[in-house]
């Protein structure tokens, strides 16, 4: 065992300059889009990540004297959300290769450089330093939690790189710094609008609520609490409000808590995985319960794991797939020709904001981040998700459209 | 609302029960707590749900994917504890080595797989019976029968077959049963082999009832079933059953009195007080250690 | 018969006198070169990754005095850990309290629940006791939900400020966080050193090397356990409160079974019951996830490898010296039968060999 020892020490040697130097050399390294293994991500029902994409966008090697444009896409590559994580990269990379066909900003082609956080704060400290320090990365799409986000925010901030979260929902993500942006729906609107769809569209009045113990969970059902309060004067209260740990899978203890307080209607702030098994086991001890949920519930997994109890479902949302706008029409269609299924709002919101970082380096270019982050705040674009404008905080504010299930389908609410 | 939080309870103890069951048929035999159960659990949910996925049809891709999981079970004790056991290796070793290989086993299934929740078809028809006025769903009866008949069929193997007698030979003491002229490597690969198969059809009941399986459904169920083994009697077949049970009802009637969030918590409580108060569980027998 | 058939020496003969000759040169030549690190001005994401592993190497020594020198298996450092990080982070974000003596309350709180999880070992043995810190790991995960308005629950806790010194703030830019990291491991491992060969060291490897016999002999054996327990879990905290402070916000998240599985696989590579091998096992299981970023999917699964395998073929880990004697056996006893004696067992014969060379 003494050979093993020398081949160790030296292997160790070599391994430990190696990292040395290929990490101090400049950009290089993070080769560009490394979407992650194969079969994985093939195998992912979401806006599935394959390698071909990714590798098609930065094909073009940059003119000698053009240097690229670089997005960083920050989020879970692997591990549980990397679905999200992937629909980000997917949907930045759609973006990206749509403008590469037209020539690119001013001529130069975008590279997207994609990062893996694997949804940990830590992670992303870690990326959040790499991406700044290679320098000649001027934007951010990311991250996708929102602990996550405000971990690495103040690092964009320090450092003057602006950063769009497609799905940070931390009341306080936005408020970091000037560099800071959210394309995501704010969640006091957002509540207020699912809310409106279970008072004045189904009209009931017991509300039963059921959380996911997370920062976004926590902070949402806090606010839908509020806004309940606030429409006693029409009969509406809330009759029981049960947390629950995300992903215990088994909530029966929490529905039958929430059945015996006389709920008629259950907001489940939670994501589909929440949504659909509720929905399941609800549905078991009383039929005829309604559930309104929020636009993450809008994703074909919920179709797949719901079956059936999920008729009936509705939330709001910002986007939605089957509208009859030929942009959002055109988008839907290229998304799911290449990546095989179709976007999800967050995934939309990504596509846009991306959209937007790419329109404002046009016009102002990519030297100056000031110049940038002004030109950021000032547009109005409109995208996929609706007319997108930043207020002072860096929040957006969207029309909502309400969407329910109906035979195992997504449809605009009241219609046949 | 009490009873039918309990009956809840019920149900979910008995998944913890079909999941303790492993635990002590290994244990029993080897004194060795098999870390990597609950991923073997995970992987057997997820390969029925692959082979399905395959067009196999429902009953062939049970039955296949549990044989499958019984022969993983085989390949960890062959290829990682065996050589421990060789080499004299101290137990701490073994401990060890079954973390590891639940980490290897659980990311390999995230990693071809896929992290996200998907779904399970059901294996038993919709609908429910109303019994003293508390509802159970054709899944739930579905679970126990099959739960029990598992049992029975263990335990029958156990105690009446000539390799249930070796088994239970070797449990009491390896040297002697080698001195016997047992191949007590094949009764060892024979009880990974059964703990494997329970864990696969406790993983596909369990992901049927939830209308999902993931890759990582082990650990929480893994753990809890753990508890649930230890509180039983670690090594005792019916006390795995009572200690599931005890452990799902405990759960159902926490969540209820004090909330959804301290569920988890309440196996972990229950087995250090357990551990505290009576080591050997209900069942399990007082061993003496000899020096 | 008395030929020596390895009259050659070995590298791994020459290492134990190296090391004990050249030692502290060796020693103080690593400690000056990080000394001097932060002046190469490497860019912040280098800096990162070597707080980074500083902080995994002290969390290693922790875990090495139970894993390594009493030979208890502990999977819920992270617990620890946790309460180390929010102590400090509450006292320092809430009330204002200086950093340092934050940490040290931290440290201090840890150490109780280090007590606490330490008397189940009146009762337990091995597996058992394993089991039930990986419980306690995940109870304090569970109390750091539901315990929101002192933890702030999922929503974490963000914008945790940086430990100042008369004045300055150490961040990972001017290349304070550095030095405070590498001021703890450079605490934290000459306690180690000097711990192994005091009494309760001593205590303490008796205990792993074979419980019964160290039970005959005296040794209070339940003291010494909760004694490693408690020191465990103050490193542990000490570690998580600068931890906090790298990552500036923290919830239940971030101190999970992984962290723990990952302290665990550094203290089994590098090598239980060595300290250099902290060292070692770190630095290769930080370093590598960074380069092999390809691989990140496959990442936990290489951890899973590095436990099997490194219990399969090499159980004292990379830097860790198997003893050719069945049970460690101190240098003096060797000479006590060389004196006269002429003919005895080859094995300790060859052991006799590299140490009483010198002669």
């Amino acid at each position: 065992m003494n050979k093993l020892t020398k081949i160790v020490t030296i292997v160790l040697a070599v391994v430990m300059i190696f990292s040395a130097v290929a990490c101090a050399a400049p950009a290089a390294t993070e080769a560009p889009a490394q979407a992650t293994s194969p079969a994985g991500s093939q195998a992912t029902q979401q806006p599935a990540a394959t390698e071909v994409p990714a590798q098609a966008t930065t094909a073009p090697a940059a003119p000698a004297d053009q240097k690229p444009v670089k997005i960083a896409v920050a989020g879970p590559m692997t591990g549980d959300n990397s679905e999200y994580g992937i629909g980000f990269f997917n949907a930045v990379t759609l973006m990206a290769e749509q403008w590469n066909a037209k020539g690119g900003i001013n001529g130069r082609k975008i590279e997207v450089v994609q990062f893996d956080d694997k949804n940990s704060p830590e992670e992303a400290v870690s990326v959040a330093n790499k991406i700044v320090s290679e320098k000649d990365i001027p934007f951010i799409i990311g991250h996708f939690a929102s602990g996550v986000s405000m971990a690495a925010a103040p690092i964009y901030q320090a450092n003057k790189i602006i950063e769009i979260s497609p799905s940070a929902s931390h009341p306080d993500y936005s408020s970091i710094g000037d560099y800071i942006f959210r394309n995501n729906t704010v969640i006091k609107y957002e509540t207020q609008a699912s809310l409106d769809i279970a008072v004045n569209d189904m009209g009931k009045k017991n509300i039963g609520i059921i959380s996911i113990k997370t920062d976004w969970g926590v902070s949402t059902s806090k606010i839908a609490t509020e806004l309940i309060a606030g429409m006693a004067d029409k009969g509406v209260k809330l009759v029981a409000h049960e947390e629950v740990i995300e992903g215990s899978d088994d909530y029966r203890p929490a529905i039958t808590k929430l059945n015996d307080a006389g709920a008629d209607v259950v907001l489940c702030v939670g994501m589909y995985g929440l949504v659909a098994p509720v929905a399941k086991q609800y549905k078991e001890i009383n039929p005829n319960i309604s559930i309104i949920a929020f636009s993450n519930a809008y994703s074909q997994q919920l179709l797949e794991l719901g079956g059936d109890a999920v008729n009936g479902v509705a939330f709001p949302v910002v986007f939605f797939s089957v509208s009859s706008d030929p942009n959002i029409q055109a988008f839907v269609k290229s998304y799911t020709d290449k990546f095989g299924s179709a976007p999800s709002a967050l995934t939309a919101q990504a596509y846009d904001s991306a959209g937007i970082l790419f329109t404002a380096a046009q016009k102002v270019g990519t030297d100056d981040p000031a110049k940038l982050r002004d030109e950021v705040n000032s547009m109005t674009y409109p995208g996929v998700t609706g007319s997108t404008h930043f207020d002072q905080n860096g929040d957006v504010q969207k029309p909502f459209t309400k969407v329910e299930v109906k035979d195992g389908k997504f449809v605009l609410m009241g219609s046949k | 609302m009490i009873i039918q939080q309990i009956f809840n309870g019920l149900t979910l103890g008995m998944t913890y029960a079909l999941i303790a069951v492993g635990y002590s048929l290994v244990f029993g035999i080897l004194r060795l707590v098999n870390f990597s159960h609950g991923s073997v659990y995970a992987f057997g949910a997820n390969i029925v749900l692959y082979l399905i996925s395959l067009k196999f049809g429902l009953g062939p891709a049970i039955l296949i994917g549990i044989l499958l999981t019984g022969v993983l079970g085989v390949l960890v004790d062959k290829t990682a504890l065996e050589p421990l056991r060789k080499q004299k290796a101290e137990p701490v070793a073994s401990l060890i080595t079954t973390i590891g290989i639940s980490n290897i086993i659980v990311n390999l299934l995230t990693a071809l797989l896929g992290s996200q929740k998907r779904a399970f078809p059901s294996l038993f028809p919709a609908g429910d019976i109303l019994v003293l006025g508390i509802k159970f769903t054709y899944t739930q009866v579905g679970m126990f029968v099959v739960s029990l008949l598992l049992m029975l069929i263990l335990l029958l193997i156990v105690n009446k077959t000539t390799i249930g007698l070796t088994m239970r030979a070797s449990e009491q003491n390896i040297k002697a049963a080698q001195l016997m002229g047992i191949n007590v490597n094949f009764v060892i690969s024979f009880t990974f082999f059964l703990s494997g198969l329970s864990a696969a059809i406790a993983g596909a009941l369990v992901s049927s009832y939830y209308g999902m399986t993931y890759a990582s459904m082990g650990y929480m169920a893994g753990l809890k079933a753990f508890a649930a083994a230890v509180l039983g009697g670690i090594g005792s077949l019916p006390g795995s059953l009572l200690g599931g049970l005890i452990v799902g009802v405990t759960e159902s009637l926490a969540a209820t009195i004090l909330g959804s969030e301290f569920r988890d918590s309440m196996a972990f409580i229950i087995l250090i007080i357990v551990l505290i108060i009576m080591p050997n569980g209900l069942f399990g027998a007082k061993s003496i250690k000899k020096v | 018969m008395e030929t020596e058939q390895n009259t050659k020496t070995k590298f791994s003969d020459m290492l134990p006198i190296l090391f004990h000759k050249y030692g502290w040169f060796m020693v103080g030549g690593i400690v000056l070169l990080l000394l001097a690190l932060p002046l190469l001005n490497l860019n912040s994401y280098l800096m990162n990754i070597l707080v980074k592993v500083g902080i995994y190497t002290t969390l290693g020594l922790g875990l090495n005095v139970l894993v390594g020198y009493t030979g208890l298996v502990s999977l819920g450092q992270a617990g620890f850990v946790a309460i180390g990080a929010y102590t400090t982070t509450i006292l320092t974000k809430q009330f204002g309290v200086n950093f340092f003596l934050a940490a040290l309350l931290g440290a201090f709180l840890a150490g109780f629940f280090g007590l606490l999880i330490g008397l189940p070992s009146l009762r337990l043995k091995g597996t058992y006791l394993s089991i039930i810190t990986l419980g306690f790991g995940e109870i304090i995960r569970t109390i750091i939900i539901v315990w929101q308005p002192v933890t702030n629950g999922p929503m974490g806790i963000r914008n945790i400020p940086s430990p100042e010194l008369f004045g300055t703030k150490l961040t990972l830019y001017n290349g304070g966080l550095f030095y405070l990291v590498l001021a703890l491991l450079i605490l934290v491992t000459l306690f180690c050193q000097l711990l192994i060969n005091t009494k309760t060291g001593r205590a303490m490897r008796a205990i792993k090397g074979d419980e019964t016999a160290a039970i005959m002999m005296g040794v209070n054996v339940t003291y010494y356990k909760i004694a490693a327990f408690i020191i465990a879990a103050v490193i542990s905290g000490l570690a998580g409160s600068i931890f906090a402070t790298q990552l500036g916000y923290i919830d239940q998240n971030t101190f999970t079974f992984d962290m723990s599985t990952i302290i665990l696989s550094i203290v089994i590579m590098g090598g239980m019951g060595t300290i250099r091998g902290m060292f070692v096992g770190a630095l290769i299981l930080v370093v590598f996830p960074e380069i092999a970023r390809p691989l990140m999917d496959y990442r936990f699964v290489f951890y899973g490898l590095v436990l099997v395998l490194m219990m399969r073929f090499r159980p004292q880990g990379l830097l860790g010296w198997k003893d050719t004697a069945p049970y460690p056996v101190s240098k003096n006893a060797f000479n006590l039968f060389t004196e006269n004696k002429v003919s005895f067992s080859k094995k300790l014969k060859r052991a006799l060999h590299s140490e009483t060379r010198t002669e």
